[in-house]
């Protein structure tokens, strides 16, 4: 494996300049400049020089065609320079004014006017020295950060260099201030640039990252279809139907949605959000605050009568019944909720004779209840993933539906049938397993022993999943129960894909901190040592275990 | 348009018998007022009141894109009778005018020509003035407190309360001299500790007291030179500043145009200052005004111009000329009594005069005092309203019409820049102002 970085190319490129210098003049320029400077800072010159930074490859955290994430320590001591140009205001005492209220102003005849004075600055002889944490994806463009402080020493040189006061005054503040450019600026730069490099289309517009934000925070209201979606004229609507809606869809799509429950919601949500005196009852809800112990209690079996848990709605004279069983996974624990999601919804794929469900069955879903209240840590988390159970068995059970007309009268009794025995296998985790369950709250632990357990844990949905399909829908439902009451009890640790991608960048960032924390330190404990540092070829001590 | 509050300030020290005018601060006031004439930013309405001889209140309320407002409160100890606070009886040149005469220090000096402290007894011991302005989105504080421990000597204090300051607020004070001859300033600011001596000495023209009773010739300008420094040095920030500024200006007994002209150069920056302000007719005013850097070779210059009308400001609006209106009755609406009529002819009789260059003819309202005390009462209620306009060395203009509709003060302005061509307005504002 080998890097080519190519330094020449870059710097001979005439384009690439000019667009630096104007993108550093906007950098400069952006922020409210002191009155001292009474005019925009102007980059006239700038050049990379011909002396390539020396990059060594630290560590190398994910690599592909369209991705790459590493971690270097890069040393730089070359001939580039900047040449800044700005105008200045050299009587004190104008300076002094401009801040000032003008009620107590001194009002001064002619000792406050003004001399401006044209400065130029060239900064040379940059040295510098950081740990760099780069990551590139195709779609995102190239974030570069600095894990410490990356000037070492800086030469500025200016109009005013005869005056020796002025000159120490002049590099003092321009350290600070490049400090500040290369740890907040320059990553910006540099994301902007690639960006326009990789994927124009994502090209910055201007407000570029609020948009983005944006696009994260909206949640697509077909993403998660309602469960019993009916069109502008009360017919029940196909899921295939429901599927090639878009948000576009105009009026039709609109009254997929009661619009006095969306007002409602809204009405709730904002009186929430700015604590208004009287906030609108939703008739025929629960609320989360309310669920209380009793709630638990009856947790385990399902009936269609207890508004909170079940959620009935009649389908061509029969009832079928959708667990929401949030009061009953607020109390369990992590792994026994997973579990029990698993096998919910291996069983009703078995049941409805479908094929690819189980991947559905594992993508993330949108959480279909309407959480008012944001609970903190992993209560939020268990509850998100049992509405997905939930969104998965209602996805799975409609499909069935669409698939297999000859079974629909007796199918919905054996999903009710299921969705009783799941929760009683849940009712009975929660008896059984409440000990060997992990603490949620430490994902360290879980991070140590996670590798090794979760391959035979992951086999379990597996080899669960051909029993149901070879069985067919005529499947001996104690059989299955049994099948169901044993995977919950299996002392796994599963973990989701989306967990693994978090753990792991926190586990690459806490990494990149303790770096750079050892790093710091050792720079301050001998000064000499990251000189004889810089020979030893082996890795440095904070890799060697990892 | 000179705020409420400033203007009874003005009266306090008017009725006390303080020169405002006899400091170095003052050097270049008629040039300054006459070319940077502050320009009204968005809507603003003051309501103020002189509600008591000896307080006055007034509100305020503006909107430039956000409202905001002040509130402020002035107490005198001074009783001011005699002051016209009405906004329909107020005189305009007294709020509006630019031009300022000089007082005419003969009858002070030749009271005491020894300069001596006691020369006018005070009414009430020491008279003082409060006052203090809130501003109200901002919690801005402002206070001001003046005192006069004699005659001669003043003593002010004012402060500012703000949260986004540093210290919370800044403090200034001010002691104030004024012997008629020369008036000097001494002041201490909160802020970087700055100190400050300032100080102006009057010479020629009426402070010879013998020469003031010879009366002087037409030909002859007649007036009074000053000259002053000022020195400021900040005692936390180890910075300073200084000038030197000189002034002729022309004395209300001098029959002439009446004229100033000053030069300031700060010897530490190399700035020179130049200005030249005229009363070209007694309803125009012209002001020029020059600077140059010897360091930098930086040069500005700098006109302005101030009309006044006796026409509606409808009338003005519309470019239609003074006489025609009303001789043609075009516009007839304004009734004109026959005094008033006959005043106008007088003056544009003399307004011919000038035309031909015949500035020494003799006027018979000039001939006498009194005559020329109620003309110069008669030319202020004619007066409706002024015209004020500026030019820079950046082709950036200044318009302001400010005047009186009905017992409404108005003021309209607007800021051109003729070299943004596709947005020359830069701002526009309205404010008026009532008071009862």
């Amino acid at each position: 494996m080998a890097f080519n970085f190519n330094w020449s190319p870059l710097a001979a490129d005439e384009d690439f300049y000019q667009r630096a210098r104007d993108l550093l003049t906007t950098a400069l320029n952006k922020s409210p400049k002191p009155p001292i400077i009474v005019d925009d800072i102007l980059v006239t010159e700038f050049n990379l020089g011909s002396v390539p930074p020396d990059l060594e490859i630290l560590e190398i955290g994910d690599l592909a065609e369209d991705r790459f994430r590493g971690i270097f320590k890069m040393c730089y001591s070359g001939d580039a320079f900047l040449t800044l140009k700005t105008r200045v205001q050299a009587n004190p005492l104008n300076t002094y004014l401009c801040s000032k209220p003008s009620f107590t102003s001194p009002q001064p005849l002619a000792a406050a006017s003004g001399l401006t004075i044209p400065l130029q600055i060239t900064l040379s002889e940059i040295k510098l020295s950081a740990f760099i944490i780069v990551v590139f994806s195709r779609q995102k463009g190239l974030t570069l950060v600095f894990r410490n402080d990356p000037l070492e020493s800086l030469k500025v040189s200016s109009t005013f260099d005869s005056i020796q006061f002025v000159r120490d005054y002049l590099q003092k503040t321009i350290e600070v201030k490049l400090r500040d450019l290369m740890m907040e600026e320059l990553p910006a730069i540099i994301h902007r640039l690639s960006l326009r490099l990789w994927c124009p289309d994502q090209a910055p517009k201007d407000g570029d990252e609020l948009k983005e934000d944006d696009k994260e925070g909206a949640i697509n209201p077909l993403g998660t279809p309602p469960l019993d979606a009916v069109d502008a004229k009360g017919h029940l609507l196909d899921p295939s139907e429901l599927s090639s809606l878009s948000l576009d869809g105009g009026p039709e799509m609109q009254s997929l949605f009661s619009q006095k429950n969306l007002e409602q919601l809204k009405a709730l949500l904002s009186s929430h959000l700015t604590s208004s005196p009287d906030s609108p009852t939703l008739s025929e809800s629960m609320y989360r605050a309310w669920a209380g112990v009793s709630d638990k209690l009856d947790a385990g079996y399902t009936t269609p009568a207890t508004p909170n848990l079940g959620r009935s709605s009649s389908f061509q004279g029969s009832t079928h019944t959708y667990t929401f069983s949030d009061a009953d996974s607020q109390h369990q624990g992590f792994s026994s909720s997973r579990s029990s999601m698993v096998n919910l919804s291996q069983a009703t794929a078995g049941l409805s004779l479908g094929s690819g469900r189980r991947s559905m069955a594992g993508r993330k879903k949108k959480n279909r209840v309407v959480n008012l209240r944001r609970s903190p840590g992993a209560g939020s988390e268990e509850s998100s993933e049992m509405g997905d159970s939930s969104t998965t068995s209602d996805m799975t059970s409609t499909a069935s539906e669409a698939l297999t007309t000859e079974t629909i009268l007796e199918e919905p009794v054996d999903i009710d049938m299921a969705a009783a025995a799941a929760a009683a296998a849940a009712s009975a985790a929660n008896k059984v397993r409440f000990r060997p369950s992990p603490d949620p709250i430490q994902p360290r632990k879980s991070l140590e022993t996670e590798p090794r357990e979760a391959l035979p844990n992951q086999t379990v949905p597996i080899r669960l999943a051909e029993k149901p399909v070879q069985g067919g829908p005529s499947k001996d439902k104690a059989e299955q129960r049994s099948s169901e009451a044993k995977s919950p009890q299996r002392p796994g640790r599963p973990r989701s894909d989306t967990s693994s991608v978090i753990l792991e960048q926190a586990w690459i960032m806490k990494m990149a901190g303790e770096i750079a924390r050892r790093v710091y330190e050792e720079k301050h404990r001998n000064p000499g040592f990251w000189d004889e540092r810089d020979e030893r070829e082996e890795a440095p001590p904070a890799y060697e275990a990892s | 348009m000179r705020e409420f509050m400033h203007y009874i300030t003005n009266a306090f020290y008017s009725a006390t018998g303080w020169n405002d005018d006899n400091t170095y601060k003052e050097l270049n006031a008629t040039a300054r007022e006459l070319i940077d004439f502050p320009i009204p930013l968005g809507l603003r309405l003051t309501l103020s009141s002189l509600a008591t001889p000896h307080f006055a209140t007034s509100y305020q309320l503006g909107s430039v894109g956000v409202v905001d407002g002040s509130l402020s409160y002035l107490h005198a100890s001074v009783p001011l009778t005699g002051v016209a606070a009405q906004s329909d009886r107020i005189p305009l040149p007294a709020l509006l005018r630019s031009y300022r005469e000089l007082h005419d220090l003969g009858a002070f000096l030749a009271s005491n020509p020894a300069g001596g402290a006691k020369l006018l007894p005070l009414t009430p011991r020491r008279p003082s003035l409060l006052y203090g302005r809130l501003y109200l989105p901002q919690a801005l504080l402002e206070g001001l407190v003046v005192k006069r421990l004699s005659p001669a000597l003043q003593v002010q204090l004012s402060a500012v309360s703000d949260q986004s300051l540093r210290n919370g607020g800044t403090l200034l004070g001010l002691i104030q001299l004024d012997r008629g001859r020369y008036g000097v300033e001494g002041l201490a600011s909160s802020d970087g500790g700055l100190l400050g001596v300032r100080g102006l000495y009057n010479f020629g023209g009426d402070t010879n007291t013998t020469t003031t009773t010879s009366s002087p010739s037409p030909e002859r300008i007649y007036g009074r030179f000053s000259a002053g420094a000022e020195l400021y040095y900040g005692t936390l920030n180890k910075s300073g500043g200084a000038s030197l500024g000189a002034r002729f200006a022309t004395l209300p007994t001098h029959r002439g145009t009446p004229l100033t002209a000053t030069l300031t150069i700060n010897p530490l920056m190399g700035n020179i200052n130049a200005s030249y302000a005229v009363l070209a007719r007694d309803y125009c005013s012209l002001a020029t005004r020059m600077e140059f850097n010897v360091y930098s070779y930086e040069s500005e210059w700098a006109v302005g111009v101030e009309w006044w009308s006796r026409r509606r400001p409808a009338g003005f609006l519309l470019g239609a000329l003074p006489e025609e209106g009303d001789e043609q009755g075009g516009v007839g609406v304004v009734v004109v009594d026959d005094t008033e009529k006959a005043e106008m002819k007088k003056w544009e009789r003399s307004f011919q005069a000038k035309m031909e260059w015949r500035l020494d003819e003799p006027e018979p309202v000039v001939e006498s005092p009194v005559v020329e005390g109620e003309r110069a009462v008669t030319g202020q209620e004619r007066y409706l309203g002024v015209f004020k306009a500026r030019l820079d060395q950046n082709l950036r203009i200044g318009l302001l019409w400010e005047g009186r509709v009905k017992s409404l003060i108005f003021s309209i302005g607007s800021g051109v820049d003729l070299q943004r061509l596709d947005e020359p307005f830069r701002n526009l504002g309205l404010e008026v102002q009532y008071s009862s």
